[in-house]
């Protein structure tokens, strides 16, 4: 709760501080929530909210303690480097801080009522912000994008409904929205492929999975850059925290739904989705030269592998998708960092016409590299023990093919990453870039110097959710019978 | 009892007062008495109960009073949120007070000469609203069209109250609920009693404008002065909804045969009401067809009929408050809008975006219409949808579907808002939209305080 207060004291201020906002406030600002929960904790609460048993229950277990850490971390970075100066900076300040505040509560929401609502309420500021701030044919883009993960959306309440009228019904003579009741509910195999299947259509527009795809590179590439980031590097990252704790988790009878008996259940399906959205991104990324557009579809590759990784249901998959996803957020947003400073200086985002950006700025190429090193997954950057521990749980986990072709993302990813880099640093000079602002050097500083934190230290946060998966494992196997 | 007496005195010393003063200095006075009236009613504070009238004929249970303040405090603002005129006389606020008595008749109705008798005066003061504006052609023709049509479904209504009469042998809902459950403890219902329920449902859906009773909506609540739409769509709805969950509730041992007719019904009107505002050019033409599709939502809280758990007035309550609160303010923007812009079509809304105060105001207005978490909308469709969902799940899934398409319609004025670059002309907004959208927001925060 103090995180979600902070954030709305914060989004509050800086819309009424309008054209006074300068981006040291705002950095400053932004930083307020994640140190006020240090100092004052998350701030756990159970209040009565829609009526005395549909509570407002905040309680983060440690995987959400993760994406917090992600969200209140990137958000500062975001503020600091994402947002251009000019007459709409607090707006757009406001907005983000907006959206942490639900990102936050989606993180801790413990009660399937405030999941959805935090959920829903993320959606409403970015949708402002892609569709006053972006270039092109914003309404028809933000629409789509709207009208797609509403429909997800919709459907997840659905299914939410449908658990909250099978749970117990407790002492006072009502059903439950908590976490644990809905947990608890048994569905046969048949239901839990509905109940599942609302679940994941939210889920899987959200991160998105390879048929669901549709909206994301048009909107990735034309909101602005600070939507971007927040996209991709945290909402993205509600989709992937909600496809493990609210749908499989919740829904584990579904996973063995067959559509094609003893060949094709509702897991293979996913992970084929997977796959191919792993090796689709990839070959599409190969081909971009819009670099924005490009770093889009490598998140589409990325995040088919780690979808992948939680459906192994292998405490090393699970880890190692927890890992990536937060290596994941601060690389991509790191990425489109880059991307936007480029674009700022030269006004495109062509590869073909740049070149030669090392000679001028040394310090932006090298800060640079960092990232693009961290996203190839090269070892003793934070990439490499994330994508390490995924691949060998695909590998693992019975579907040797599937793992060497989800093996592949790391050989493609070098390709695009190794190309953009090339076009965009290396070769003649084409234009000149002028020298980093104070603010986009501490960003990139600060991001390149979490990709060698993370790669030298991931135990730090393998340790500290390993508990937590073990539980969800567990009691996944005694509902699904999943873990074999 | 008392709020009625207020409301109708008022508007009778408002028609006198009106003789020599504009009509824009009699608005405040007009809320006024109709907030005296919700206090009164809120605080369940009669002061005829001397009169000893008798209970078969009107009664205000507790709930009834939360109705009464509801439909004041609604017309309370559609008075206050839109600009009064210039000429002289009040006609027009005395007529929308007479009508509110009527509405205020319907909630305590106990008798169905007295809920006949409510529609009337509910009605005929609406028939010359929707054509006060005499120069307007199209005014002309809603009001016209609005008449023929309440004639008529008014006398189905009757033609209903008649069978009903003569299979129960009385007017008395409380009497034919004994009539009904002796008839279903049996299993046999005579034609008449049926046929008179089927004909009295009808005449009462005209009224809330359910598909496939609805045609007449659109071309009334477009034609229509703005104040007199708002005033229609929301003061009408609530009178109606009352009337409707009485009669539903008064016949509840019968739930099983008419229960999945009503989740039809609703169904029809929330998909037709929503597909076709997606293709209205016109915003007032469009709020008119999402209020179908609204009115369809509410309709199926009467499948909730007979279910222990739920209070059907209860949910109702709240999705009218938050329905109503919201619909006012929509046709408020749009007259101030069109107003502003001389334009009628949804580039009304142009520019609009430019400025963080007014746009966060309109906003709030259309995610709330279309259920948005935190607003007032989704409070009230949470209750209803969770609730139904035990009974028709089906149903629940083709109103979510419904919901889903209504986001692409609410959201062109959204398009508009934002459509113009910049130009940093200054706009100012009545204060009344800033109060509606606190409200909004209130009711959707803390949706539990609300619901009765």
């Amino acid at each position: 709760m103090v995180l979600i207060l902070l954030s709305l004291a914060t989004a509050l201020l800086s819309y009424l501080l309008g054209a006074r906002l300068n981006r040291m406030m705002a950095f400053a600002l932004a930083l307020l929530p994640g140190l006020g929960a240090l100092i004052l904790g998350v701030g756990t609460v159970d209040l009565p909210w829609f009526s005395e048993h549909i509570r407002l229950t905040l309680a983060p277990n440690h995987w959400g303690l993760v994406m917090l850490v992600l969200t209140n971390a990137m958000v500062p970075l975001i503020v600091l480097a994402g947002w251009r100066d000019g007459v709409h900076f607090s707006l757009q300040v406001a907005l983000t801080f907006f959206m942490q505040a639900a990102l936050n509560g989606v993180f801790m929401a413990q009660d399937g009522l405030a999941f959805y609502i935090f959920w829903e309420l993320a959606l409403i500021p970015i949708y402002f912000l892609a569709l006053r701030f972006s270039e092109g044919d914003r309404f028809a883009v933000t629409l789509k994008f709207f009208l797609y993960t509403f429909l997800g959306s919709l459907a997840m309440l659905a299914s939410l409904f449908y658990l909250y009228s099978q749970t117990a019904v407790g002492d006072d003579g009502h059903h439950s929205f908590a976490y644990a009741a809905l947990q608890a509910v048994e569905l046969s195999s048949t239901e839990g492929f509905w109940v599942g299947l609302g679940l994941f259509l939210a889920f899987a527009v959200k991160i998105p999975l390879m048929p669901f795809h549709a909206w994301q590179s048009d909107t990735y590439t034309q909101a602005p850059a600070g939507g971007t980031m927040l996209l991709s590097g945290i909402m993205l990252k509600m989709g992937l925290y909600g496809l493990f704790v609210w749908f499989v988790a919740l829904a584990p009878e579904s996973l063995r739904y067959e559509f094609i008996a003893d060949w094709l259940n509702f897991r293979d399906l996913i992970l084929i989705m997977g796959l191919a959205g792993i090796l689709y991104g990839a070959f599409i990324a190969m081909r971009q030269n819009d670099a924005k557009r490009l770093i889009a579809f490598s998140s589409l590759s990325h995040v088919g592998l780690i979808a992948m990784a939680l459906l192994t249901l292998k405490s090393d998959g699970t880890n190692g998708a927890v890992l990536q996803m937060l290596v994941h957020g601060i690389n991509a947003i790191g990425l489109f960092m880059v991307v936007d400073i480029v674009e700022r200086r030269l006004g495109h985002r062509d590869l073909t016409q740049m070149g030669g950006f090392a000679k001028s700025s040394p310090l932006f190429a090298a800060l640079t590299l960092i990232v693009v090193l961290g996203t190839v997954a090269v070892p003793l950057t934070n990439g490499f023990p994330g994508e390490f521990l995924m691949l060998k749980a695909v590998y693992n986990s019975g579907t040797g093919a599937c793992g060497i072709l989800a093996a592949l993302t790391i050989v493609f990813c070098a390709v695009y990453m190794l190309r953009f880099f090339q076009l965009s640093f290396m070769g003649p000079e084409k234009q000149v870039l002028s020298p980093l602002s104070w603010n986009e050097k501490w960003a990139l500083m600060l991001i390149a110097g979490m990709v060698l934190y993370l790669g030298v230290q991931p135990q730090v946060v393998v340790d500290f959710i390993q508990s937590n998966t073990e539980q969800w494992l567990n009691a996944i196997a005694e509902s699904g019978g999943m873990l074999s | 009892m008392s709020a009625l007496l207020i409301v109708f005195l008022g508007a009778i010393a408002l028609l006198f007062a009106g003789i020599n003063r504009p009509e824009k200095a009699l608005k405040w006075p007009a809320v006024g008495i109709l907030l005296l009236a919700a206090a009164t009613a809120f605080a369940n504070w009669d002061w005829v109960s001397w009169l000893e009238l008798p209970d078969t004929m009107m009664a205000y249970s507790s709930m009834d009073q939360m109705y009464v303040a509801l439909i004041c405090l609604v017309a309370a603002l559609a008075i206050a949120v839109f600009e009064g005129l210039e000429s002289l006389g009040s006609d027009r606020l005395g007529l929308m007070m007479l009508s509110l008595s009527g509405g205020i008749m319907i909630i305590g109705q106990e008798n169905l000469v007295m809920l006949f008798l409510g529609i009337e005066v509910l009605s005929i003061p609406l028939y010359v609203l929707a054509g006060s504006d005499k120069r307007n052609l199209f005014g002309n023709e809603a009001a016209i069209k609005y008449f023929l049509m309440g004639a008529f479904s008014t006398a189905i209504l009757l033609l209903g109250s008649a069978f009903l009469y003569g299979s129960t042998g009385t007017l008395v809902l409380s009497t034919m609920t004994n009539k009904a459950s002796m008839y279903a403890h049996f299993g046999v219902y005579p034609p008449m009693l049926t046929a008179g329920l089927i004909l009295l449902g009808i005449g009462l859906l005209f009224k809330i404008s359910a598909v496939p009773f609805h045609f007449w909506a659109p071309d009334v609540y477009e034609g229509s002065p703005a104040r007199s739409t708002a005033f229609m769509a929301t003061v009408v709805k609530i009178a109606g909804f009352s009337a409707l969950a009485r009669v539903a509730l008064a016949f509840e041992p019968m739930v099983l045969w008419f229960q999945s007719s009503v989740a039809i019904i609703a169904v029809l009107s929330i998909l037709l009401g929503n597909l076709l505002a997606l293709v209205q050019s016109s915003p007032k033409r469009m709020l008119a067809y999402s209020s179908i599709a609204h009115a369809g939502y509410m309709m199926l809280a009467l499948t909730l009929v007979g279910q222990a758990a739920f209070s059907v007035e209860s949910i109702l309550f709240l999705y009218l408050a938050s329905y109503s609160l919201a619909s006012i303010a929509a046709f408020a923007w749009v007259e101030w809008a069109s107003e502003r812009s001389g334009k009628v079509d949804f580039s009304m809304f142009q520019g609009l975006g430019q400025n963080p105060w007014v746009s966060v105001n309109l906003v709030l207005v259309f995610l709330s219409l279309a259920g948005i978490p935190l607003t007032a909308g989704f409070a009230g469709k949470y209750y209803l949808f969770s609730a139904a969902f035990e009974i028709a799940p089906w149903a629940v899934g083709l109103a979510l579907l419904g919901s889903f398409l209504s986001i692409a319609y609410y959201f062109r004025a959204f398009q508009q808002a934002w459509s113009q670059q910049e130009n940093q002309e200054s706009i100012s907004i009545p204060v009344g939209f800033a109060v509606i959208s606190a409200l909004i927001l209130l009711v959707g925060c803390a949706p539990m305080w609300f619901l009765p």
